[in-house]
């Protein structure tokens, strides 16, 4: 099946689900979240993917897959401003096992990237795991058309077009302007130009990005938590241990679980609001099959 | 008769060019190497510049303090005194960029040697003297003509800017052939590389280097010849070397090729009017001699030989033009009143301490993560010409990096450990509430706030109430900034979304090197630090 089909029946089926919920919830495969609760990050996030049915459902045989982590800052894993590399890693490793042809680890970074990429431990962790780990480069932007309510077109590493499937990877983190960065926020790593002027109308940019990225799985680590002085932290005492993972395909209702870690409800957020009234998603966690577990 | 050159020497001379290649690779490869390592500290790449026995001297007068790195310089003197001016023809990476193009200038016929005969290159002495006069003064002005310094600071902020560009020209073709294959490694390889591609005199610092590798074109090693202070030095310290210049006078038919061919006019012929002082041992005089007449016989017993012949009358000229034109490098608005653009590298010393040890060689230019240090070009007063000052539309002072001070090789820029590099305060950042979006226009930005680096952050938001065009008021989150908190890194100003003239902006005051450039009267008492 095709990344593209796979979402459209996603999408259709997600609106069906909003109609007659009863009905179709009862012939449902897989539970929409998977959240996981444990001490290593690495068994939290196998037991994620097998909740939601295992790598094999989201990754087939031959696939080039792109991971999009948040790698953005020169701070280390403790400091919880980038992904956990081990999160990293796993998601690495399991593509593989599910047959994948070859497998890309990468941000377009806020510092510079040959220093987040070492001091995150993410390149470190994925290239262990066989990743590949490239840096941007300013040959590899392509003005794309986004479609979406406020942009119409932005400038995009084609790395992020030209793969069979994309995961998003992001970390729970506070962000003055949203109040939180998710998922749908850590598609500005995706993007060249001047994205700092994004900031004036970032919900909307947040929104129309993740509706054109579509990932094929969202994985929100939220192991270690940034509550305060986000998105960068510093100070320990700025991070919060949650151990805990979650995932889904639904990246609206990926950040919705985010948002309730951090104690917000999902529907405060300008960002999570736009996007379910445009369909993308649900925010209504009583709404969405979730499994917990914890180990 | 039959011509005869010496076999010997030729092979001599092929040594000397292998020393050369070597030494050049060596200077190189530390180059390219001055770059983020991978990890927080970085190793000796700065280790040629301490061979120099002209930066140790001058560093020693100008600042009147012993740099114990120095000591390798004892090393090169102490050879120089044993083997004459060797080090020029054999090490010298600027030497041999000059023998090289003199070479080539030679062979495409652009240089066409003449015969100079009875005339001292004396102008690189008095260039000496005229240095260290100054520094007598603590005018440190050797960085500008030293040949290690000219050669990195060429390389680093005139040379690899314009390969980078080219090659991300042809990277860019590549990408545009769709040559993924081949082009996304090179992309990935340039990208580890690290070069520093924006320089503020990549012009002027490259011509410059242009211009001194042309002059070879009007005499072979004119730089050797007539300019070099450090040649001049060397020079000084060769006339009881071991190594004499003999003609043996049977053979010797007398065609005044050695002569004409000598690379930094020394006359071997007449063998009387040889200067040890010129000589660099590049043997090109006994490898070209057609009848095998030159020889350099090792002399165990070292004497002196009258070498050096500077005009008294001149030399006192020059020392006293250097006296009285020492205030002119140095009498400038900014001795007075800081310059609100100076922002030095963090560990920099107090401006007057600093200026008498950087020798401007770009080292921490060459290793800045961000391109952010750039070459002064009047910020610092005419005697800071290309000392390093931090550019925040350029780039930023990466928080957690101190690699620039691991890299300077006089100490100019205090070594600091990365802790202690983030409680060093460079400078201050202020807002245009004017060009602010929040400020002005009452639309949502925070670009700042987010990419500050301290925790907890210097710039805070508070809700504004702004009057829009259209007189509608807007309450959205605004920037401000607390000066005790910020350390003037300049991540604000280099992000910032309002592109040519940034809302947020960093200038000097406050940095933790100055006691005068200070803001509060509470930061004034009790400061210091770690100077």
């Amino acid at each position: 099946m095709k990344r593209r089909d796979f979402l459209k029946n996603i999408a259709v089926g997600s609106i069906v689900l909003n109609i007659k919920p009863n009905i179709l919830a009862q012939e449902k495969k897989y539970p929409d979240l998977a959240v996981v609760q444990g001490e290593l990050p690495s068994q939290i996030t196998r037991e994620a993917i097998s909740i939601l049915g295992g790598v094999n459902r989201f990754i087939s045989k031959g696939d080039e897959v792109l991971i999009k982590p948040n790698i953005g800052w020169d701070r280390t894993p403790e400091q919880a401003a980038c992904t956990n590399p081990q999160v990293v890693k796993t998601l690495v490793e399991l593509c593989f096992e599910a047959g994948a042809k070859k497998v890309k680890v990468m941000d377009h970074t806020i510092n510079p990237a040959r220093r987040t990429y070492v001091r995150s431990g993410i390149a470190e962790a994925a290239k262990e795991a066989g990743a590949d780990v490239p840096f941007t480069n300013e040959h590899k932007l392509k003005k794309v058309p986004i479609n979406g309510q406020k942009l119409k077109e932005w400038e995009v590493y084609r790395d992020f077009l030209e793969t069979d499937k994309l995961i998003n990877v992001p970390i729970t983190k506070h962000h003055s302007l949203s109040r939180l960065t998710l998922g749908m926020k850590n598609w500005l790593g995706a993007l060249g130009g001047n994205r700092n002027q994004l900031h004036q109308s970032l919900d909307y940019a947040m929104v129309d990005l993740a509706a054109f990225f579509k990932p094929t799985l969202s994985f929100m680590d939220s192991y270690r938590i940034l509550h305060r002085n986000g998105p960068q932290g510093g100070r320990l005492s700025d991070v919060k241990l949650h151990k805990t993972v979650a995932a889904g395909v639904d990246y609206v209702a990926v950040d919705s679980i985010g948002a309730h870690f951090m104690d917000i409800n999902p529907g405060e957020l300008m960002f999570l609001k736009i996007a379910n009234e445009r369909g993308l998603g649900e925010i209504d966690l009583e709404k969405l099959t979730i499994e917990k577990r914890k180990i | 008769m039959k011509k005869e050159r010496s076999k010997k020497y030729r092979a001599v001379q092929i040594l000397r060019i292998l020393s050369q290649t070597l030494f050049f690779a060596l200077f190189f490869y530390l180059l390219l190497g001055t770059h983020f390592p991978g990890k927080d500290y970085i190793g000796n790449v700065e280790i040629f510049f301490h061979f120099d026995p002209l930066l140790a001297l001058t560093t020693l007068i100008a600042a009147r303090v012993v740099f114990l790195s120095f000591v390798f310089a004892s090393i090169t003197i102490v050879l120089t005194f044993v083997f004459g001016r060797f080090v020029c023809a054999w090490v010298c990476p600027l030497g041999s960029i000059h023998q090289f193009f003199s070479f080539v200038f030679k062979k495409s016929k652009l240089l066409k040697p003449k015969l100079i005969k009875n005339k001292l290159p004396t102008l690189k002495y008095y260039i000496l003297i005229f240095i260290l006069v100054g520094t007598i003064f603590s005018l440190n002005l050797v960085g500008i003509l030293d040949p290690l310094s000219l050669l990195y600071r060429s390389f680093a902020e005139g040379v690899f800017p314009v390969l980078n560009h080219t090659f991300s020209n042809v990277l860019g073709l590549l990408y545009q052939a769709e040559f993924y294959s081949i082009a996304d490694p090179i992309a990935q390889f340039l990208t580890t590389l690290d070069i520093n591609s924006i320089f503020t005199q990549v012009f002027f610092i490259g011509s410059l280097f242009l211009a001194i590798v042309l002059l070879n074109i009007h005499r072979e090693r004119f730089w050797c010849r007539y300019l070099c202070p450090l040649g001049a030095l060397l020079g000084l310290f060769s006339r009881w070397n071991v190594l004499k210049l003999e003609i043996d006078s049977k053979k010797c038919i007398e065609c005044n090729l050695c002569t004409l061919h000598c690379e930094t006019q020394a006359n071997p012929f007449p063998n009387k009017d040889w200067k040890s002082s010129e000589c660099v041992y590049c043997f090109t005089c006994s490898s070209i001699c057609p009848t095998n007449a030159i020889r350099f016989p090792l002399k165990t017993q070292m004497e002196k030989i009258e070498t050096v012949n500077l005009s008294r009358r001149k030399l006192l000229l020059t020392s006293i033009v250097g006296a009285v034109l020492a205030p002119f490098f140095r009498l400038s608005p900014e001795s007075k009143r800081a310059s609100e653009k100076l922002i030095r590298p963090p560990g920099a010393l107090p401006e007057k301490q600093f200026l008498e040890k950087c020798v401007k060689c770009g080292e921490c230019m060459k290793v800045c993560p961000t391109n952010a240090l750039q070459p002064v070009l009047k910020e610092a007063g005419p005697e800071g010409l290309w000392t390093p000052m931090l550019v925040p539309k350029i780039g930023y002072c990466e928080y957690y990096c101190s690699l620039c001070t691991q890299v300077c090789p006089t100490g100019a820029i205090k070594e600091l450990t990365v802790p202690e590099k983030t409680q060093v305060k460079i400078g201050t950042s202020w807002i245009n509430k004017n060009r602010c979006i929040p400020w002005k226009f009452g639309d949502p930005c925070i670009v700042c706030e987010e990419h500050c680096p301290v925790s907890p952050k210097a710039i805070k938001l508070i809700k504004a109430e702004v009057k829009t065009p259209e007189g509608e008021i807007k309450t959205p989150l605004a920037p401000v900034i607390d000066i005790d908190l910020c350390i003037g890194c300049g991540i604000c100003e280099n992000k910032c979304p309002v592109m040519d003239k940034p809302a947020i902006y960093v200038t000097s005051v406050g940095e933790s090197r100055s006691e005068e450039n200070q803001l509060k009267l509470d930061l004034i008492s009790g400061s210091g630090g770690i100077y």
